[in-house]
């Protein structure tokens, strides 16, 4: 159900793909394929390669190896429709939040009419409007992912990427986020990459979640979530979601403790 | 009414002005301020020649100093020539030190000379420009420009080389055009060190100008001065030296003024 496809291909292809850095192999042999209302959450441990994963898909960074396609034409620069979301906001601290929300639209070529007409919207959205005047120094760590949610969500992006953008934020904002994400989903369903660290995360998010793990990292598991939509906070208090918890925990856990005794 | 009543409400009036200005800041300075110049005034006045300088004297001459035409011409030639210059220093080192910050080779080329004509002293040219510019406000204009550019260059090349990769990744990833990363990223980014390099150059620039003004003879705040000087109206030229001093705080005013109305998220790193 949520494989559907566009032109009867994935919107996402991820095939043998691998990224070396000089000597070090971050991961190899990735394959992977993404739908068009399909969420994918990829999980690993630190440094296993998931945000660089992210930015080859968003053509910041090239693969080594393989090849990564997007509605069927590989990737070799970002694109248009497709917006990232980041760990470190990448607000302007000289722009208003208007003026971040825009930020996107602007370069994209739009009008002032149609800025004007868009932003306020999407501002909307995320839930800050009144703060269109202010600079990110003077609003919230929550407040300032909102704001960079709603910059990626103004250029209508087909596909969004997701590079642990709740991963700076303290532990009940992030809460609040998460269902406020699941709400926007809801209203605008794309074709979503969502990087994180953390389980239940991975788990409330993704329609499928993946494992990266190894050294050199590759996909490990990949785990359906087959918990209902639309998800809420209810969804928390699912016996499946605590199962699938448990299941991505244990899958994960088993390899971190063998590197932590490793040494 | 009497006079009594007329003497306590001009004492109230006072005390009330007096009241208006903040502790911590103005009071304290105008204290510390009366302090030096009565100090001033008693020890020249027991110790000194009577041609030096004295707070009582200075104020007795200013108002027929500002006034003066010759002074005003002064005034405005040295200023004028300041602002001339830092304007070129302005639009010549941003030009000069974005570019080195932001490519490499620039940088490779230039930083090695920017930093070393930043050591040299200006004083030490000022006999070469002035006969290379002749002797006239062209050596003077030339001597600012030449103090004032490098601090400016060399603070853009740092502001623009500190442009956080985070932005330039957001940039990339909104496909922003080079001419676009430029402008909009790394000139405002640079912002908060050019403000600091202007600081810096209009300090130097004020020095290089009056050097060039003693040392060509020129019309000028610095000319007024030597020449009021050699002429035992000290007063006087005390008041020009104050000229250049009350410039250097408005300068100093302006650009925190310009922080806080234009760059103040800048304040919080």
């Amino acid at each position: 159900m949520n494989n559907a496809t566009v032109n009867g291909q994935p919107r996402i292809v991820v095939s043998g793909a691998g990224k070396r850095y000089g000597a070090l192999q971050v991961f190899q042999g990735v394959d992977f394929e993404v739908g068009e209302r399909d969420v994918l959450t990829i999980i690993g441990p630190s440094g296993c390669g998931k945000t660089t994963l992210l930015r080859c898909i968003d053509g910041l960074i090239p693969l080594t190896e393989g090849g990564i396609t997007m509605d069927g034409e590989p990737i070799t620069a970002p694109r248009e429709g497709v917006a990232m979301v980041f760990q470190h906001f990448g607000l302007f601290p000289w722009k208003t939040v208007f003026q971040n929300v825009a930020y996107g639209l602007k370069l994209a070529g739009a009008s002032r009419a149609e800025i004007d007409e868009k932003v306020p919207g999407f501002i909307n959205l995320v839930g800050l409007s009144g703060f269109e005047d202010y600079y990110p120094y003077q609003i919230s760590g929550g407040m300032q992912q909102r704001c960079g949610v709603a910059r990626a969500l103004a250029v209508e992006p087909r596909v969004l990427l997701m590079d642990e953008p709740f991963g700076a934020v303290d532990a009940q904002t992030r809460e609040i986020l998460q269902f406020e994400m699941l709400r926007i989903w809801e209203a605008r369903p794309t074709t979503m990459v969502f990087v994180t660290h953390a389980i239940d995360e991975a788990v409330l998010m993704g329609d499928r979640v993946m494992v990266l793990k190894g050294r050199p990292s590759s996909v490990h598991e990949v785990i359906e979530v087959d918990l209902p939509r639309p998800r809420d906070r209810s969804t928390l208090l699912h016996p499946r979601f605590a199962e699938l918890r448990e299941h991505v925990w244990s899958t994960l856990m088993k390899e971190a403790k063998e590197a932590e005794f490793k040494v | 009414m009497s006079t009594q009543a007329n003497a306590a409400a001009d004492r109230a009036v006072m005390s009330r002005l007096w009241n208006a200005i903040p502790w911590s800041d103005v009071r304290v300075k105008l204290i510390a301020g009366l302090i030096i110049l009565v100090a001033w005034q008693v020890g020249v006045a027991a110790f000194a020649p009577r041609f030096v300088a004295k707070p009582l004297g200075i104020a007795a001459a200013f108002p027929a100093v500002i006034t003066d035409a010759d002074f005003l011409a002064a005034v405005v030639s040295t200023l004028g020539a300041v602002l001339k210059g830092l304007l070129i220093a302005v639009v010549g080192g941003v030009i000069v030190g974005i570019s080195m910050g932001r490519v490499k080779f620039f940088d490779r080329m230039l930083n090695f000379y920017v930093n070393g004509l930043y050591a040299m002293p200006m004083v030490a040219v000022l006999p070469l420009l002035a006969i290379w510019f002749g002797y006239e406000s062209d050596a003077r204009l030339a001597t600012i420009v030449f103090a004032a550019f490098f601090s400016i260059a060399m603070n853009a090349r740092d502001g623009a080389r500190s442009v956080p990769p985070e932005y330039l990744e957001v940039c990339k990833a909104y496909r922003a055009k080079r001419r676009y990363i430029w402008f909009d990223i790394t000139l405002y980014s640079s912002l908060p060190y050019l403000v600091a390099g202007l600081r810096l150059a209009s300090g130097r620039a004020l020095v290089g100008a009056v050097i060039a003004e003693f040392f060509v003879s020129l019309e000028g705040v610095g000319m007024y001065i030597l020449a009021h000087a050699r002429s035992f109206q000290h007063n006087e030229a005390v008041i020009g030296v104050l000229a250049l001093a009350a410039f250097g705080l408005f300068v100093e005013g302006a650009m925190n003024w310009v922080m806080r109305r234009f760059l103040p998220w800048a304040r919080r790193g």
